[in-house]
């Protein structure tokens, strides 16, 4: 009695065993999920202004001291640091530690106007930075004019800062090396 | 020699690396027996990153890539593989938004744009989006446009936005009408070897029979 059970039992199982495979065939699947993080960046526009003497060295950062006439040895160029190209333009921005005197008539530079364009006080490069270039020298020398200078100078302290701007030459075409008609550029 | 040797072998080690990944397309792999998807990508910014030409995009570009979604299963199985967008990760959502995305089949151009809105948006692609039934080894390509406007303001610049996406498989028996894989050394076994294996079997159960038989006749004896 209890073998025959046991017989059944058996064959009940055996063909529930065969029913699981077809059933796996025909319902069930399988469903697997994968996450992709994607990443979009942006770029951006950045150089490094140097400012070096004939010599090859870095400009001193406190200065030299001058008398009328002096011709000091300053070299400026740009240097692209950045994966895109980009027009460039450069303002000088004369001061002086006196509320009385003006330091603009005190300066001459010797700027290259081939390369350089002056508008509207700036000075634009007529063509594009690519990346990793360095531009040709804004000025190589800075003469103190003798005629625009005199005793109310004495002891003073003028400066000469270089501001440069860029916006980028891709997607942003100009007509020949008027670059100065380049979208982009800052208001101020 | 030594050194041209070395110098050739690097080069060959090289040139296998530049082989891993293409920079083209972007290859998500549907893997049958890990029951994983695998992400073929170049994985400087992160290992699942579908978007490699999306790297230090500037106003005014407007860039694509190709997305080739495999399915690398057994040929037993067919595989039905979707896609959806989670939208911008938190953080991302402002400078994404800045963005258009633009996401379609590029198999034979038969479904348009799947989706195509502000980049840090799920929209058409918020649910599940069927991207086809594959048979082993079958494909479906994507092409992503991404445009940046012209007029992006200069505070998104070097800005990093993340996106996320989910790819799904469901794995389906092949049916009656479904076209047949070619034979492989791994196929099923032929009916001739199923009806020559049987007759083995049964062969051995009747001599096992056969031999009881007679040990109880030799006892009976």
């Amino acid at each position: 009695m209890f073998g025959k059970i046991k017989l059944r039992l058996f064959a009940v199982s055996v063909v529930a065993i065969l029913l699981s495979f077809f059933l796996q065939g025909t319902l069930a699947y399988y469903s697997t999920v994968g996450t992709a993080t994607n990443v979009v960046t942006t770029g951006n526009i950045r150089f490094l202004i140097h400012e070096k003497t004939d010599q090859g060295t870095e400009f001193p950062k406190e200065g030299v001291y001058i008398v009328p006439g002096d011709v000091v040895s300053k070299q400026v160029s740009i240097e692209s640091d950045c994966d895109h190209p980009f027009y460039l333009r450069v303002k000088i921005v004369y001061g002086i530690d006196s509320q009385e005197l003006s330091a603009e008539e005190c300066f001459k530079l010797n700027v290259d106007e081939t390369v350089w364009e002056l508008r509207d006080g700036w000075y634009y490069y007529k063509g594009i930075v690519q990346p990793g270039q360095t531009t040709p020298n804004v000025f190589s020398h800075v003469e103190m004019v003798g005629a625009a200078m005199d005793n109310r100078h004495l002891g003073k302290t003028l400066t000469l800062s270089v501001v440069a701007q860029g916006v980028q030459s891709e997607n942003n075409p100009v007509n020949g090396t008027d670059t100065y008609t380049a979208l982009g550029w800052p208001q101020n | 020699m030594k050194k041209i040797l070395t110098f050739s072998l690097l080069l060959a080690l090289c040139f296998s690396f530049s082989l891993v990944f293409q920079g083209e397309s972007s290859r998500v792999i549907y893997d049958g027996s890990s029951r994983n998807f695998i992400f073929d990508v170049d994985g400087t910014a992160s290992p699942t990153d579908l978007f490699a030409n999306f790297k230090s995009v500037m106003p005014g570009d407007v860039k694509t890539q190709k997305i080739t979604v495999k399915n690398d299963a057994s040929n037993k199985i067919k595989v039905r593989l979707y896609l959806r967008s989670l939208g911008a990760v938190e953080g991302s959502e402002e400078f994404l938004s800045q963005l258009t995305l633009q996401v379609k089949q590029s198999e034979d151009n038969t479904m348009a744009y799947m989706f195509d809105a502000a980049a840090d948006r799920p929209a058409q692609l918020s649910d599940w989006v069927c991207l086809g039934t594959l048979y082993s080894g079958g494909e479906v390509n994507l092409d992503v446009t991404l445009l940046v406007p012209t007029e992006l303001d200069n505070r998104y610049s070097s800005q990093t936005g993340l996106l996320t996406w989910e790819f799904r498989a469901e794995e389906l028996p092949l049916e009656p009408g479904d076209p047949q894989p070619p034979p492989t050394s791994d196929m099923p076994l032929s009916w001739g070897w199923i009806v020559a294996i049987g007759l083995c079997a049964v062969g051995v159960v009747l001599l096992l029979i056969w031999r009881r038989r007679a040990r109880d006749d030799e006892d009976e004896e």
